[in-house]
């Protein structure tokens, strides 16, 4: 064999095939493209540029790990896809003479070539809109727009080595297929396997038990630890049981409607059901594949949209004030000393009169926190609480001194001693009474004081507010009670918060000023063992944004990557289900069938078999719905109404972008089918 | 009158490019009558598929006339072209045509179901065809699980089930070996003496030598006729071998 004449060849192959090349080509281009993006981004140096780090870092670090895994994965399965289709030619090419090592040359050639072409394709499309996702990304994690193009060779050789090994890996199994076949076997293997299917009963409600399984989980899901622990059973399960249901299930259930005589053998449904379960069975695997990809699509959008647009909100529950100080005292370790506070306190009032700040909805006041199990009336003492089955007992207890309640709510209370004023965040119902290892209160049901700061405190935890008298006494019992059970210090504190009427950068020089007043305030007391913590809402936006927006950047890339790989499947499946209609088409109209009563039957299946994925996925994503609010919980994200919202949108864009894509697939179906005719 | 009566026909393709028409077809005439079992034969490409396709509707003349009982069905709308094939016609093809996805059994029910027949009653019309094609116990196989003689079978029992007045094979043998083509012909001389009419094409001397009457067809016309009359199978061979090196000018096959 001449040398030439294999590039030829395989040149010719892809020519001739383009209708299956040039959307694999595609593919390759725009993995590499997307990898190298997101590579580029993921470096230190561009995050820096932007002025961000930390966790955006981390989280581009971990998409860029995602995106190589899923390149691996789908380049390698579309390939296997197009094999098959050309066998047929490499069978030919073998009984007119050519050996196995000619064929081998011819498709190593072939890979090849696509290889080269799509990562050069691929790496220029990635350098050119880097920088466009650059500032996209610096836009959504509030982070400074540089202007300065640059390439990053260190992504170009990331992209290079790893489209080298997907390369690398798909020829060696082409060719180890391309070996092990026969001439005959060659010529056969596309329509290889075209039987009807089989029912298997055993799968078919496999799937279905699986499914249920998996949305009992969701459904009844009770707290948002558990909820991440759960969350990967229950994808696991769902990605399981999507594909029973796909490949299985729904030739079981055409196989029940076609015994049931009456309904089968009626002209609607004679040829409808008998090739939906033909069809299934050799595209329900593709079609489960979409249905995943899409329901993770959905999932992507809907949570880190909504995490991004209800960033401000858990910001807010976070950080009820703008600014937050909370003081302890190392030394003594249990009391705040009032002298100490006073210091504070006057280097704070100086501040704001010096600053001219005016500070409003202060609040100010002791309080002492304890968190155990609440078992009835009892708080037991247990520290090690981030565990699924204590979850839902777990309470924070804030003690307050009444004299500081009074304050704050500008109104005289009566509390006798044993007696505690409560009102409760995240609870269920209120306990009639409270015991903290030796101390009793019976609580009364008492409105909140507006303008006490909740705090920093983890979402999702129920909270109970105590106003007691004789707030000295009840705190240090507890504090030896604890002290003694699990050799735990807890510790009382002082805050201070406050909102102003600041922009956000005079907020920024405020807190500037806010940490150095109390450094001095430190030094001059020369008591070193006191400690404070000061907190403003502005400092932590930053860090919120770059985490979000880092979520919702990464979530948009991942979904564009998934929905690529959606869209090729459907092509494909249209694809290859036009050239196996092709014949039926003929005989159909053969025996006396109308060509518009074949192009209703085949129009209606087509649309089921299209619109069944997204009905899945958004099955699947109404009954992840309750594990997704669990979760945002997580990230102090209480909003059920703006997750509602972010769905209900993601489930629309989806459901338009499938819509399109279907019209635009399905033309390339029929102008296969009718194509034939002439 | 005769059942089926072709007058004048003509057919020319046109290539798409506007480049030269391929006339298939020039002037075409015979009948068929009731019971008769024509065979049709002619060199590769001299027009017998075109032929076949016109009078089952699936294609339409360039001139000329067909009427099945007197009508002329080219002039009927789609629907009701497709609706008059199911009930008056009945097809048979080299390639089978049977659809991977049904069993032999609802391959054979497809023109039925097509027309409404509730499931009772075309059952009942099949036992004594699938008993007489020798086909019973293979009915709820796939095609893929039978032989190619089993599958013309099932496919002559599709053509028959729905009582065509006439069935059109192109080729019927054309995809079998030697026994089975035997054995397809037997059943086909077998549901002619039953008062089947059947018309077929073939290339096989032997097939045609087991019609009562062959038409051969050359350059787009019928170019000459032979009536079997009283002699056998033996004789008419002969008959359509020396017909064949007088049309080719070389012998058949
Ligand atoms: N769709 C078409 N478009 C253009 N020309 C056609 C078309 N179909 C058939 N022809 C031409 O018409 C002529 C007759 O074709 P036809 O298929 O009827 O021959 P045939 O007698 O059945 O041949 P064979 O015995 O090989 O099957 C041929 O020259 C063929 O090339
Ligand atoms: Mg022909």
């Amino acid at each position: 064999m001449k040398k030439a004449f294999v590039p030829k060849l395989a040149f010719e192959g892809i020519r001739k095939n383009r209708r299956m090349y040039l959307p694999y080509l595609l593919t390759w281009i725009l993995m590499a493209a997307m990898f190298y993006i997101i590579c580029y981004l993921a470096q230190p140096s561009v995050l820096e540029a932007i002025g961000r780090g930390g966790s955006t870092q981390v989280l581009l670090q971990f998409g860029t790990y995602v995106v190589a895994l899923f390149a691996v994965i789908f380049l390698f399965y579309t390939n296997s896809f197009l094999l098959r289709r050309r066998k047929k030619e490499f069978g030919l090419y073998n009984i007119l003479g050519m050996d196995k090592r000619g064929i081998s040359r011819v498709y190593l050639w072939e890979t090849q070539l696509i290889a080269v072409v799509s990562l050069i394709l691929g790496l220029l499309a990635g350098i050119a809109l880097s920088k466009l996702a650059e500032l996209a990304l610096s836009k959504l994690i509030s982070g400074i727009a540089t202007f300065t193009f640059t390439i990053s060779w260190r992504a170009v050789l990331y992209t290079a080595v790893l489209f080298a090994g997907i390369f690398v890996l798909i020829s060696a199994s082409g060719l180890v297929q391309v070996r092990r076949l026969s001439p005959m076997q060659l010529l056969r293997s596309e329509s290889y396997g075209e039987k009807a299917p089989k029912a298997n009963w055993v799968l078919g409600l496999l799937g279905v038990a699986v499914l249920v399984l998996a949305y009992y989980f969701s459904v009844t899901i009770k707290n948002p630890v558990s909820a991440l622990a759960l969350f990967f059973v229950a994808v696991l399960l769902v990605i399981a049981a999507t594909y029973l249901i796909f490949i299985a299930g729904s030739v079981l259930l055409c196989k029940i409607l076609q015994k049931r005589k009456r309904y089968y053998y009626k002209k609607e449904h004679f040829v409808s059901v008998s090739s939906m379960a033909y069809r299934m069975k050799r595209n329900g695997a593709g079609l489960a594949s979409i249905c995943i990809l899409l329901t993770m699509v959905l999932v992507m959008i809907a949570s880190t949209t909504c995490l991004y647009f209800g960033a401000e909100d858990s910001l807010r529950t976070q950080y009820p004030n703008d600014f937050i100080v909370e003081a302890i005292d190392n030394d003594t370790g249990v009391t705040v000393l009032p002298e100490n506070v006073e210091v504070y306190r006057a280097a704070l009032t100086k501040l704001l009169t010096d600053e001219g700040v005016e500070a409003k909805n202060n609040s100010d006041y002791y309080y002492f926190g304890v968190a155990g199990l609440l078992h009835g009336t009892t708080l037991q003492a247990e520290t090690s609480f981030v565990d699924t089955d204590t979850y839902d007992a777990l309470t924070n207890v804030y003690i307050l001194p009444v004299q500081d309640y009074e304050r704050m709510s500008n109104k005289q209370v009566t509390v006798a001693p044993g007696q505690a004023l409560v009102w409760g965040k995240q609870t269920q119902k209120l306990p009639k009474e409270l015991t903290i290892g030796p101390v009793h209160f019976d609580l009364i049901p008492t409105e909140e004081a507006a303008i006490i700061s909740s705090g920093s405190m983890i979402q999702g935890f129920a909270n109970l507010y105590l106003v007691v008298d004789d707030y000295d006494t009840v705190t240090q019992t507890i504090q030896a009670y604890y002290m003694e059970k699990t050799g735990e210090i807890l510790e009382q504190k002082w805050r201070f918060a406050f909102d102003t009427d600041l922009s956000s950068e005079e907020q920024l020089a405020l807190y500037d000023k806010l940490s150095q007043t109390f450094i001095d305030a430190l030094a001059q007391q020369n008591a070193d063992g006191f400690g404070y913590r000061c907190e403003a809402l502005e400092a932590q936006r930053e860090d919120f944004y770059g985490t979000y927006g880092g979520f919702f950047f990464l979530g948009i890339l991942l979904s564009m990557v998934f929905l690529i790989a959606a869209v090729l499947i459907i092509y494909y499946k249209q694809i290859s289900e036009g050239y196996e209609d092709q014949s039926r088409f003929d005989i159909m109209q053969r025996v006396g069938m109308t060509k518009k009563d074949i192009r209703k039957s085949i129009n209606s299946q087509m649309l089921t078999v299209f619109f069944l994925p997204i009905g899945m996925a958004v099955l699947h994503l109404v009954f992840a719905f309750p594990m997704l609010r669990k979760l945002l919980l997580l990230f102090g994200l209480l909003n059920t109404k703006l997750l509602i919202l972010t769905t209900g949108v993601s489930v629309l864009i989806c459901a338009v972008f499938y819509a399109i894509v279907y019209r635009i697939t399905s033309n390339a179906y029929y102008s296969i089918v009718s194509g034939a005719k002439e | 009158m005769s059942l089926l009566e072709v007058k004048g026909l003509k057919k020319i393709y046109k290539t798409r490019f506007g480049g030269h028409a391929v006339e298939a077809l020039k002037n075409v005439n015979f009948s068929v009558d009731e019971g008769e079992y024509v065979a049709i034969m002619g060199e590769s490409g001299s027009g017998k598929t075109t032929l076949l396709n016109i009078l089952a509707a699936l294609d339409k003349p360039t001139a000329g006339t067909v009427l099945l009982d007197g009508k002329d069905f080219s002039k009927l709308k789609e629907a009701s072209v497709a609706a008059f094939r199911r009930d008056n016609l009945g097809f048979v093809f080299q390639d089978f045509s049977l659809l991977d996805t049904f069993t032999l059994e609802d391959n054979i029910y497809l023109p039925l179901v097509l027309s409404g027949n509730s499931y009772e009653k075309m059952h009942k019309r099949l036992e004594p065809i699938a008993e007489q094609l020798g086909i019973d116990r293979l009915l709820k196989k796939y095609p893929y699980e039978v032989s190619g003689g089993e599958k013309q079978r099932a496919a002559v029992a599709r053509a028959l089930i729905t009582n065509p007045r006439i069935i059109l094979a192109d080729e019927p043998t054309g995809a079998l070996d030697s026994k089975a083509t035997d054995e397809l012909l037997r059943l086909f001389s077998r549901i002619n003496e039953a008062g089947q009419t059947i018309l077929m094409v073939t290339h096989s001397a032997k097939a045609a030598s087991h019609a009562s009457r062959v038409l051969f067809i050359k350059d787009g016309e019928v170019f000459h006729q032979i009536y079997r009359a009283d002699s056998s199978c033996e004789k008419m061979y002969q008959k359509i071998v020396d017909t064949l090196s007088l049309l080719t000018g070389g012998g058949a096959e």
